[in-house]
């Protein structure tokens, strides 16, 4: 089974989208002036902080696999010429 | 006084039934008045879905995690923001919101009351300020008009937790004032001031560059009169007999 490069990271990111996600429907259900600010604020906060962090994760992932890929052409591309 | 002081706390940290404007239907809360508030928490509900299902399954990183996971942490999670801040823009604009802190129940009562001849209560009986006369009165026009007055409603907000949350009704009467004195231009958005028959009221015509230039108040004792019939103004002494022959203002 192939684990995402950084888990810890990505369990991070679930557990803010979580509590922003929480933020957001207690302000829905209970529209008085704390809720509504703290969703608005901190709630915006930490869903883009933890969508900011799954970004992180893929590009890393990517580079990752990049950086592998490029040895390979390298390596081919050198065996290739006589 | 100690009775009022635990009132007032109680008012604060009570917890309060869900306000959905729908309808209770079969013991489910039924808002069709809102669709962004089900969209919002439609999405909120599927994200966590998605989340809580990758917390406990784990599954493999593969392209097929990483397409729901930009479902979970992203698209969805934004759409919920988006309709949850209008959701939430719209609900700061109800009296209803602005009467949540307990110092504003005094002028929200008296909106709400039908039978009130206050000119506030006389506003929010016309359709075009409703049920959100306080903002439609106090907001401030302009081009960041909208932005200015929410930061404005963020101070009183700040205000009300650090300084004025634990005031009693009756104290707040007495300490609690405007930042600063209403602008006629926020009346002169409705009541321009320009058609013939308003200038043809001799008081108008006779104050007329005095209005526009702020120096009367539309809503002054010798005017309309003030807007909430608890309003009084700091530093004015016409308004307490006692006082004033006291010499205590």
């Amino acid at each position: 089974m192939t684990l995402p490069p950084s888990p810890r990271v990505l369990s991070g990111a679930c557990v803010l989208a979580l509590v922003a996600l929480g933020l957001i429907v207690w302000s829905l259900v209970d529209p008085r002036p704390i809720p509504v600010i703290v969703a608005m604020s901190i709630g915006q906060v930490l869903g883009t902080l933890s969508f900011v962090a799954f970004l992180s994760v893929v590009a890393r992932d990517l580079r990752a696999r990049h950086s592998l890929v490029e040895p390979k052409k390298a390596a081919t591309g050198d065996s290739a010429q006589p | 006084m100690r009775q009022d002081r635990l009132a007032a706390l109680l008012h604060t940290i009570r917890p309060r039934p869900v306000q959905f404007s729908g309808k209770a239907l079969g013991g489910c809360l039924f808002s069709h008045y809102q669709p962004l508030t089900i969209a919002a928490l439609g999405c909120a509900f599927a994200s966590a879905c998605i989340l809580v299902g990758f917390l406990v399954i784990r599954p493999a990183w593969s392209t097929v995690t990483k397409a729901v996971l930009l479902l979970g942490l992203g698209v969805f999670p934004i759409c919920a923001a988006a309709a949850g801040n209008v959701q939430g823009y719209e609900r700061t604009k109800a009296r209803a919101f602005c009467g949540n802190c307990h110092v504003m129940t005094a002028h929200r009562d008296d909106s709400d009351d039908p039978t009130s001849t206050s000119l506030s209560s006389r506003h929010a009986r016309n359709k075009l300020f409703g049920d959100e006369n306080c903002y439609t009165c106090h907001e401030d026009y302009g081009m960041f008009g909208t932005v200015l007055t929410k930061l404005g409603g963020m101070r009183h907000v700040w205000l009300y937790y650090t300084e004025y949350r634990n005031t009693t009704i009756a104290e707040a009467k007495e300490t609690i004032h405007l930042l600063q004195p209403f602008p006629n231009e926020n009346c002169m958005q409705c009541h321009s001031t320009k058609p013939k028959l308003w200038l043809e009221i001799p008081d108008h015509r006779e104050t007329l560059n005095d209005l526009r230039a702020d120096r009367i108040s539309c809503a002054s004792a010798g005017c309309h009169g003030f807007a909430h019939p608890n309003f009084r103004p700091a530093r004015d002494a016409t308004l307490d007999p006692a006082k004033k022959a006291a010499g205590t203002l």
